[in-house]
């Protein structure tokens, strides 16, 4: 199992589109980008709905599980601070409430083999500052 | 079709020394590539009224120092000192390809004769792609924090999903990666030329970001490429067979920055561009006698061969077996060697090449009667551009 322990990763800055994201998630709340013309879910945040040119957009909660979208396996040790945890999983996740909005995230708690398309996986929430706390992703139901 | 068909053809090409480090400075590089083009098409440089380029260093965390990491338009009149230069730009949203492009566009508008579109890259000293520093900001916020670090985990996760949801495994790219280095071995200008591969060293290489082992990956280099384009009837007068354009595009999609994972930002970027082509030249994948398609990273061929619609969805790993792209088989492929062989110089390579093929200029990788060339010179996401070449105007 990779070990993040290690691990310094870099800190989110929060901007005017993605302050929300941010403040939801240090409440342990996942919120996702919502185009309130049209119901699409968007994320990155962005400055209009991609979906259908509507400029209003509000963040909605929701639930924080989902499926594997892709995945790659990490073994290049460029970075150093990512060195220890090599080789880790870094996922990209279609939440089931939020589908088209990718998040990316690690494959916690588990070996990263277990990193396939389609495995189920639910949020947990990683502090990483007294302002930041990082979405993380484990196995469903572990 | 398009009215301008044929209308413009490519002439000299140029290249630099490419070498793994950066001993003399890139603008020295651009130089050598550009003047290389200008005596290849037996013109003076006083003959150059037109200058385009994308100057960019794809490598992350790393200063962009005009002259040094990158060779802009500015940089190139300091140098050259053209006394009869009458147009230039540097262009943004699609890569070299683009740059060739507008260069295309300024000689059909007669606001120059002769263009040199030049691309110089450099490989800066310490690790290539450096993750944003202490803080993650704009769209790196969302996969700074993972360790996702420059493009290659990007191509990676879209890989991943192409092989699993296709029931695929990576082995077959060997083929691909194998070929273009024999490929290589035809191209002395080639970082890799006089270096074999072999399957053993394919298979043992190490891993990078799953499914790209090493070799899946081209290797950071210091060089440049450059070629002349100039009109049909100009071409015709100069020592080099022209390559006539006979179509281009440019992708037409783009998903919001920091999208990814995303198969479709590949594909409707791939099939966009290409459709342009088709329509613009008149040609269908069918009629294509050899392609370049841009190589990265090995898996962007993958997407290029399937939204160019040169086989189905899913089938690109199968496509490429049984001698298919070999320099005698149905569609030679690459057969410069590649970025992957090469070194990354990205796609004016590619262009150069297409070029080369269509004038049968290539030497002994020459395929026979070529005729209708096809470049895809850039990965089709975000940056893609595709154009056909063909040696009879008509
Ligand atoms: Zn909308």
């Amino acid at each position: 199992m990779s070990d993040w322990t290690k691990v310094t990763r870099p800190i989110p800055v929060p901007d005017e589109y993605t302050k929300p994201f941010w403040a939801a998630a240090k409440r342990r709340s996942l919120e996702m980008q919502r185009c309130q013309t049209c119901g699409h879910f968007q994320h990155p945040p962005y400055a209009t709905c991609t979906q259908c040119i509507g400029v209003d957009l509000k963040f909605e909660p929701v639930r924080g599980q989902g499926k594997i979208y892709a995945y790659t396996i990490m073994y290049h040790t460029g970075d150093k601070r990512f060195a220890a945890a090599v080789p880790y999983a870094s996922i990209v996740v279609e939440l089931d409430d939020a589908p088209g909005a990718f998040m990316a995230g690690n494959l916690l708690g588990a070996d990263y083999t277990e990193a396939k398309l389609g495995r189920r996986v639910e949020v947990v929430f990683e502090d990483l500052t007294d302002d930041i706390t990082l979405p993380q992703f484990k196995l469903a139901g572990e | 079709m398009w009215d301008n068909r044929c209308k413009i053809a490519v002439s000299g090409v140029g290249y630099s020394k490419v070498s793994r480090s950066a001993d003399i400075p890139l603008a020295a590089h651009a130089l050598e590539a550009v003047k290389g083009a200008i005596a290849d098409s037996g013109l003076k440089l006083e003959d150059i009224d037109g200058l385009a380029t994308y100057p960019e260093l794809p490598a992350t965390g790393h200063a962009e120092v005009d002259g040094i990491s990158v060779v802009s338009v500015n940089c190139m009149m300091a140098m050259m000192n053209l006394p009869n230069l009458t147009w230039h730009i540097q262009v943004g949203s699609s890569n070299i390809g683009g740059a060739f492009q507008q260069a295309a566009n300024a000689l059909l508008a007669g606001v120059c004769k002769y263009a040199v579109v030049w691309r110089a890259m450099h490989n800066p000293k310490g690790t290539y792609q450096n993750l944003p520093g202490n803080m993650a900001t704009g769209a790196g916020q969302f996969t700074g924090p993972y360790g996702f670090g420059g493009p290659g985990q990007g191509h990676a996760v879209a890989y991943a999903r192409w092989l699993e949801k296709n029931g695929q495994t990576r082995d077959k790219m060997a083929t691909l990666v194998l070929n273009q280095r024999k490929n290589t071995q035809h191209n002395p200008h080639a970082y890799f030329y006089g270096t074999e591969l072999t399957r053993e060293d394919y298979f043992a290489s190490r891993m990078v970001a799953y499914p790209f082992c090493l070799f899946d990956c081209d290797i950071p280099v210091q060089g440049a490429v450059a070629v002349v384009l100039t009109t049909a009837d100009r071409a015709r007068d100069l020592a080099p067979t022209p390559a006539y354009l006979a179509g281009y595009g440019q992708r037409l999609h783009f998903e919001t920055a920091g999208r990814i994972g995303s198969l479709s930002n590949y594909m409707e970027g791939g099939s966009s561009s290409a459709k342009l082509t088709w329509e613009r030249s008149g040609f269908s994948p069918k009629d294509v006698d050899v392609a370049q398609i841009y190589d990265g990273f090995a898996a962007s061929v993958i997407y290029g061969l399937e939204s160019y619609g040169f086989c189905k969805e899913g089938e690109a790993l199968d496509f490429i077996q049984d001698g298919r792209i070999e320099l005698d088989g149905e569609l030679p492929l690459n057969t410069f060697g590649g970025s992957l062989g090469t070194g990354r110089i990205h796609g004016l390579w590619h262009i150069i090449e297409g070029a080369l093929q269509a004038s049968g200029r290539a030497g002994t990788r020459q395929v026979k009667d070529a005729n209708v060339s096809f470049v895809g010179a850039s990965a089709p996401i975000v940056t893609g551009t595709t154009f056909i070449f063909v040696r009879d105007p008509y």
